[in-house]
């Protein structure tokens, strides 16, 4: 079989703020310091730029300014900018506010920003330094030299369900680069594989997560103004459960509303997306909505671990960065502007090394340095066993999330973390001996297709298409499934996806089987993730299925 | 005037048209002047049966370059055909072909092209077209700017095939002469693949019979099927059947699969997803068989049995069968 090869001094895989943003800072040293230009290519699976991209969002504007200093002249999309912070907690039926609103959540000066279409203006600042972006690319593996990074291969095209080549089928070219960038986001299937072949999590803790979903909301112009900026803690979550939710109004009676739950809680049967209806219900939340219109829906896990979660970021020939390397302040809920500062600080790593004819680890190590002595460290270390702490629950975690604001994090030992799949308790230690093989969640929703709706509807909204013939892009040990997992966990996959890929259907024999509703997938990496056994991996299906974010 | 570009293949005439002609003639409103040309080779067939409706003239567009569809061959034809009727506004049927070429076309005239139309209204005295955003979600009334022609597509089973209003004699036919430069023909076709030409082209189709996951089994698709043939319908189904591989998956309705819009449509225990709705709601009857009172199915149907398919179906193959 004939495979391309592409030859490139850096490589960049994943077109997301992160990885949009190195390249930027590359073209930008190219353009100060002059000489041989180098050659610089970004990959993203996404059809589109941004895409494939979601977030709340709230953008602290701090690395913009320092990328782009006229971002507004440059037109950069920003909804609107945040005039108004209130943090409430609920109950099932009530409110309650907080007299204050705690430092971390001081939006003054941020803006509300759709991310999908952040990404697309920053893919077209990208473009405009003549750098290309491949769309619609999706990078399969890593290619190596013994420890070295050398690259990566991108997916085929024109697999069939059967894995035989169609009759359009296309091998995937091999990119080969002096340096990888790895951008490839929460989870990204990338840096997985390479976290494990060169062990980059030997001295961090434990990767920890959230899913957040999402939705897109037109709501009467006058019922709030734009900038208005709400988050909720407590119900529909229970206290044992990290998480919370968001409402950003935006102009035109636009808000973006959702809500994270922590991807390591116990309860089997919670259901985040059912959680996020009973939040669309409350009658605060509902008072708001009534008479609106669904627009769009999405999901997309978050990195909630902070500084102490974060692999080694420099290998031979190769740097992570983002998502991927965990950049989120959970306590601020950002991480846009931190994902930003280190793809701007890998960027110019990258550039450093293919200038100096060394891009060994040892001289990529620089980008760690950097790292350190840049805005993301002052701002995850001093907050870096918060997500931990929440472990003892909401209640001890806010104790020590105001103790740990009160003394920059300094006069405490770090604390363990846990991979958050294997917090999920059996449905045994949960609920007692008494229920098996149930699929209904403890939190079930009712879907009114008004205000809340079932997550086929939602999938439908987040614009997601596959090509149907090619092969399941969710790689699932299925013999756990149709033997211990039912007794045991009760099939939490059917719960925890937010898009209904995952469904338990009758065997025929009255048993159950798994069935894959493949392309119903957002790429939200939750079943990565949560799932307890850890038998589920995500691969990139083919370049450019996935969601069509748009507004999101 | 206004100009219908209808569509046909080895002479066979692709229904949409006549909904493209439906639309022209609401647009036109008996004042503006209707001509419908036609490409390809020996046209004969095709513009005789176009001929019954009630336009001003039948244009033929035939040449041996254009035998076998080529988007390069049919932006030529079309350009020089344009440039001579010199029509205020053209009209096509958004069939793939058109979707093919029609954004050549417009780049090539440099006029403005509004796709996938599903009603023509009048807004502030100006003829706006309606199409939807959002996944159906928003109509947009979209005004297109600039110098006549504006190019448009009707979106299939936007408008009525039987509402054409048929002259009282046939239309006049006439050849249009065109001058195709093959070596500017860029796509070389090869013959059609052999899946596609088993393929059903359910968009084509008068009746559906369409099944989901109410059938249960892959042996109850006979059922399926046997009212299909009672109807004289055609069969599809719902995601599910196919991912299932019960039936293939050219047979699937809905955002993954085909659109259609049949005059009738037997939606047999499909609950009524909505990336299935968006692929059928355009019909004209849709008859819903369901267990489930709730099923979203019921929200689009005109005609709901809210019951067992299993004792339905054989019910109404029998009664179809008597008659």
């Amino acid at each position: 079989m004939e495979r391309e090869t592409l030859e490139v001094d850096v490589l960049i895989v994943g077109g997301g703020p992160s990885g949009l943003s190195a390249a930027l800072r590359l073209a930008q040293l190219q353009k100060q310091q002059g000489g041989e230009p180098l050659s610089i290519a970004v990959v993203e699976k996404a059809r589109e730029a941004g895409a494939h991209s979601l977030s709340g969002a709230l953008l602290d504007p701090s690395t913009l300014r320092d990328l782009i200093p006229d971002f507004q002249a440059k037109g950069a999309p920003l909804a609107a900018e945040v005039h108004e912070d209130n943090i409430y907690f609920l109950t099932p039926q009530k409110k309650f506010r907080f007299p204050v609103t705690p430092p971390p959540f001081e939006n003054h000066g941020n803006y509300i920003i759709s991310l999908n279409q952040f990404t697309k203006w920053l893919a077209g600042q990208v473009e405009a330094e003549g750098i290309d972006l491949f769309m619609g690319f999706a990078a399969q593996h890593v290619l190596y030299d013994g420890h070295r990074v050398i690259g990566v291969r991108l997916g085929d095209r024109g697999i069939g369900k059967d894995f035989q080549p169609k009759a359009a089928f296309e091998p995937g070219a091999d990119i080969h680069a002096k340096v990888t960038i790895f951008a490839d986001g929460v989870r990204g299937h990338l840096t997985k594989q390479l976290t494990r072949q060169l062990n980059l999590d030997a001295e961090s803790g434990p990767a920890q997560f959230a899913i957040g979903i999402k939705e897109v909301w037109e709501i009467p112009k006058d019922r709030l103004k734009p900038g208005t900026v709400i988050h909720t803690l407590g119900y529909p979550l229970k206290e044992e459960e990290f998480g919370g939710t968001w409402l950003y109004a935006m102009p035109e009676g636009r808000i973006s509303i959702g809500l994270v739950a922590g991807l390591d809680y116990h309860d089997p049967l919670f259901d985040p997306h059912a959680a996020f209806q009973h939040f669309k219900l409350h009658p605060f939340i509902k008072g708001i909505l009534e008479g609106g219109q669904l627009m769009r829906y999405g999901a997309k896990a978050l990195p909630e671990g902070g500084w102490n979660t974060q692999p080694k970021l420099f290998v031979d020939g190769g740097l992570i960065v983002g998502d991927a390397a965990n950049f989120v302040n959970s306590m601020r809920l950002k991480g846009i502007h931190l994902a930003m500062r280190s793809g701007m600080l890998a960027g110019a790593a990258a550039f450093d090394a293919v200038r100096a004819g060394d891009t060994s680890a040892a001289f990529l190590s620089r980008y760690k340095a950097a790292v350190d002595e840049s805005v993301i460290k002052t701002e995850l270390y001093p907050v870096r066993n918060v997500h931990q702490a929440f472990g003892a629950g909401l209640i001890a975690g806010s104790a020590f999330a105001g103790f740990t604001m009160a003394t920059g994090g300094h006069l405490l030992q770090d604390l363990p973390g846990h991979a958050g799949h294997k917090q999920m308790r059996t449905l045994a230690q949960y609920y007692g001996l008494q229920k098996r093989d149930v699929i209904t969640g403890s939190n079930a929703a009712p879907f009114d297709r008004k205000i809340t709706f079932d997550k086929v509807t939602g999938a439908h909204y987040s614009g997601t298409h596959h090509e149907e013939d090619q092969p399941v892009h969710l790689l699932v040990q299925t013999d756990v499934c149709h033997s211990i997992c039912g007794d045991e966990y009760g099939y939490p996959c059917v719960r925890f996806c937010p898009a209904n890929v995952y469904e338990m259907v009758d065997n025929g024999t009255g048993g159950k089987r798994l069935q894959i509703n493949a392309s119903n997938c957002v790429h939200c990496k939750t079943c990565d993730i949560m799932d307890p056994y850890a038998v589920i991996t995500w691969v990139p299906p083919e370049g450019g299925d996935g969601p069509q974010y748009d507004g999101m | 005037m206004i100009l219908v570009v209808a569509e046909q293949r080895d002479g066979k005439l692709n229904r949409a048209s006549w909904e493209a002609i439906a639309a022209a003639q609401q647009l036109a409103g008996g004042a503006t002047p209707i001509k419908i040309a036609v490409a390809g080779q020996a046209l004969s067939g095709v513009t005789a049966e176009l001929s019954a409706a009630a336009v001003t003239e039948v244009i033929a567009v035939d040449d041996a370059a254009l035998g076998v569809y080529t988007p390069d061959g049919f932006v030529q034809a079309l350009q020089q055909l344009i440039a001579s009727v010199s029509p205020a506004v053209v009209l096509f049927a958004h069939t793939y072909q058109t979707r093919d070429f029609s954004a050549t076309l417009a780049s090539r005239l440099d006029r403005a092209l509004v796709t996938d139309v599903t009603a023509i209204r009048s807004v502030n005295g100006a003829t706006a077209y309606a199409r939807p955003m959002f996944q159906g979600k928003l109509v947009a009334d979209v005004v297109p700017q600039g110098p006549a022609p504006h190019l448009v597509t009707i979106q299939i089973g936007a408008f009525r095939a039987d509402a054409v209003g048929k002259g009282a004699a046939a239309a006049p036919v006439s050849a249009a002469s065109v001058t195709i430069d093959t070596a500017a023909i860029r796509q070389k076709p090869e013959a059609p693949f052999q899946e596609a030409k088993q393929a059903v082209d359910l968009s084509q189709a008068e009746r559906i019979v369409s099944v989901g996951r109410g059938i249960k089994t892959q042996e109850n698709i006979a059922v399926a099927e046997q009212l299909a043939k009672a109807f004289g319908a055609e069969l599809a189904a719902s995601r599910p059947i196919c991912d299932n591989g019960w039936l293939p998956m050219e047979r699937q309705i809905g955002s993954s699969g085909q659109t259609v819009a049949p005059k009738l449509y037997v939606a047999l225990g499909i609950s009524g997803a909505i990336q299935h709705l968006v692929g059928m709601k355009g019909s004209r009857t849709i008859v819903a068989i369901n267990k489930d009172a709730d099923a979203p199915i019921f929200e689009v149907a005109d005609y709901g049995i809210q019951g067992d398919l299993f004792e339905l179906a054989p019910a109404l193959i029998a009664e179809l069968q008597k008659s």
